[in-house]
């Protein structure tokens, strides 16, 4: 795992003795509201609907034993001993006090972490596959290019105010588990035909209340021109994004108005103008960072050993867990393990302190001390052996972490909605909890299959709601929540956005209306297809008739 | 924390956030605030009202509260007319602290 340099412990200290500075000056009035709010965004600090929240940077995902312990130990010290784990792979605590805030963030440092490039009009903490490194199907680790774009972005004086928040994706998979296409800048790894690697760079996507699928922008950049090209794309978008309308500042709508056509010649004059090699990351740096995300000391073993074969055939409720949680690793008789943060008696996302402590210690002695957090609110343990499952899954169990309901219907993807959220139009964590309920019963869960819930409290689309097989988005007219689906959405390789079926609902007809078209779908579909195939070769009209049957 | 939904006719009461620990206060009867609404004043005396906001500048400019602003009341129920007033006036419907042992 990377490790910060002298570089980044020096900026990360300096920024916390400035902060503590900062609130000093405004509880003593040095500062006023307006003065002290961009700066407390700067790191990360928001104020909600109740209280402050405090969002915390987990760089593409990953975590240390030692990082997720010291986020323990800050939930129960500043907040009320729990985190959220959020759609862009990072933690908020619900209840900091503004005081502690500098003591907090200290403690933060520590363990390298700190809440920079959580808000604001930056490029935004660096999202990535939460399987890298682990997974077979990848062409290399995403994390090493993630990391360089993490240290090229970092303060970024030229990119600190631009026109909007700026997101970034990483990804080396086929398998596109990081939703690329729906990112500022989507970052594909590829292989050319010569078998270079090199970028697939995808520009423009983005959710929000304008839902655009990215589009190609180069199809093949060399490994080393990575960060001239980008610093000309945002140089662009700095230039001519939508300053003066904030529901235009995105970089989608400078793509999709300009055309991607001109939109690349614009990008390629200010490429042409630049001296690549001005910023061009030379292979020995690439070679020093990548070393920091060498393979584990795998053990040289067997794929599928017989232990653990017999528990499969003896123990049913592991052999469920296996199915759905268990993804495979590219080192023989090693797994990927995902947990689920999606019990029902919980917010989607939600962790507690002591879970995060057992989560640590699990990593620690089943998975070299590393911990992934993904963009479907969960957590992953990236390299597992395959005999260490039964009893890992048992110790998670006891912790109440070993819900097996991954990728299926009752791991939705929620937003925090009105129950935190100052921006909230409806609440969607109940919508959550009662959609999961009326799919509790695990046998038809797992008839149903893989299918992916989305739902966001407001048009700003944290859920992922337009990018759900249903999304839901959470709307409020005369002091009444209701709510409006989508279908179709698509979060993979094949992304694309959901469907308006038409007017609203109450939550109750919500759920029932859910469950029509999923009954609809498991009499209708055909071999292997999941609920998107289905609806894809039906269309909408049929689901949207069983959707308003009322 | 925007004002602008608010009518700003009929009952009103004054909402804010303490600066320092962030949480949701609503100015009292004796011009002090209190996290818990119910002890929210209530008034459509345009006098009352303005002694409140005179109060609430004056902690806003002390730096005791931050974004002080009036909220509708609804006469029948006694509480907030916006939707989302009355969720900062309830509380989340779910939080995970509530399952935190000890807590
Ligand atoms: S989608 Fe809206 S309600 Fe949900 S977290 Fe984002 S801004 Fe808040």
């Amino acid at each position: 795992m990377y490790r910060y340099d002298e570089f980044d412990a020096q900026i990360v200290a300096e920024r916390v003795a400035q902060f503590r500075r900062q609130v000093e000056r405004r509880l003593d009035g040095r500062l006023s509201e307006a003065e002290f709010r961009p700066l407390r965004l700067m790191n990360g600090l928001y104020l909600q609907l109740h209280a402050y929240m405090m969002r915390v940077a987990i760089p593409y995902g990953t975590l240390s034993s030692r990082q997720l312990r010291q986020l323990a130990m800050i939930a129960d010290k500043y907040d009320k001993g729990y985190g959220h784990i959020t759609t862009r792979q990072n933690i908020q605590y619900n209840w900091p006090e503004l005081i502690d805030v500098p003591d907090l963030l200290n403690d933060l440092a520590e363990v390298e972490m700190h809440g920079f490039q959580t808000s604001g009009n930056c490029i935004r903490n660096v999202t990535s596959d939460p399987y890298a490194g682990a997974t077979a199907d990848e062409i290399e680790d995403p994390r090493p290019t993630a990391e360089l774009l993490r240290q090229w972005s970092t303060l970024h004086p030229e990119f600190a105010f631009l026109p909007r928040k700026f997101k970034i994706a990483v990804t080396a998979s086929p398998n596109d588990r990081a939703v690329i296409k729906a990112h500022d800048i989507g970052i594909e790894i590829v292989k050319n035909d010569d078998g270079d690697v090199g970028y697939h760079i995808i520009v423009g996507g983005g959710l929000g209340r304008t839902p655009i699928i990215g589009q190609t922008v180069r199809a093949f950049l060399p490994r080393e021109e990575l960060l001239p090209y980008l610093e000309a794309i945002l140089r662009v978008y700095n230039r001519f994004g939508r300053r003066d309308n904030k529901y235009k500042a995105r970089i989608k709508i400078l793509v999709t108005e300009t055309g991607i056509e001109e939109f690349t010649r614009m990008v390629d004059e200010e490429y042409a103008q630049l001296k690549p090699l001005d910023i061009a990351v030379s292979p020995e740096e690439v070679a020093r960072i990548t070393a920091y995300f060498a393979d584990p000391d795998y053990e040289t073993l067997d794929n599928e050993p017989k232990a653990y074969l017999s528990e499969i055939a003896s123990n049913r409720d592991f052999a469920l867990w296996v199915d759905s949680n268990i993804a495979a690793h590219k080192q023989a008789g090693y797994a990927i393990v995902n947990i689920s943060l999606k019990p029902l008696d919980r917010a989607p996302g939600d962790i507690t302190s002591a879970q995060m402590r057992k989560v640590a210690d699990l990593a620690d002695e089943y998975s070299f001390g590393e911990i992934r957090t993904t963009h479907q609110q969960n957590m992953i343990l990236p390299h597992v052996k395959q005999s260490d499952l039964p009893v890992l899954f048992k110790e998670l169990q006891k912790a109440g972490l070993a819900e097996d309901n991954i990728g299926m219907i009752t791991d939705i993807i929620c937003c925090p909605g009105m129950d935190f959220c100052a921006l909230a139009t409806a609440r969607s964590i109940p919508v959550s909890q009662a959609i999961a309920e009326r799919f509790s019963d695990p046998e038809r869960e797992r008839a149903i299959g893989e299918m992916q819930i989305k739902i966001s409290g407001c048009i700003n689309a944290c859920g992922h709601h337009h990018v759900g097989h249903i999304g839901i988005l959470g709307l409020e007219k005369a002091g009444v929540e209701f709510y409006q689906v989508k279908l179709g959405g698509d979060a993979s390789e094949n992304a694309a956005v959901g469907k308006v079926t038409g007017p609203g609902f109450s939550q109750e007809e919500l759920v029932d209306g859910i469950e029509r078209m999923v009954d609809f779908y498991l009499d209708q579909r055909g071999e292997g297809e999941r609920f998107i195939d289905t609806y894809n070769r039906l269309g909408m009209e049929p689901f949207k008739e069983v959707l308003y049957v009322d | 924390m925007s004002t602008l939904k608010h009518k700003g006719k009929g009952p009103q009461s004054l909402t804010a956030n303490e600066l320092r620990e962030g949480l949701n206060v609503w100015m009292t009867e004796d011009l002090t605030w209190s996290r818990d609404f119910k002890d929210a004043m209530t008034t459509e005396d345009p006098d009352v009202m303005e002694r409140m906001k005179h109060r609430g500048d004056t902690d806003e400019a002390d730096n005791l509260v931050v974004g002080v602003y009036f909220i509708d009341i609804e006469p029948e129920t006694g509480l907030p007319a916006r939707y989302r007033e009355k969720f900062r006036a309830k509380g989340p419907s779910i939080d995970t602290a509530d399952l935190v042992e000890g807590s």
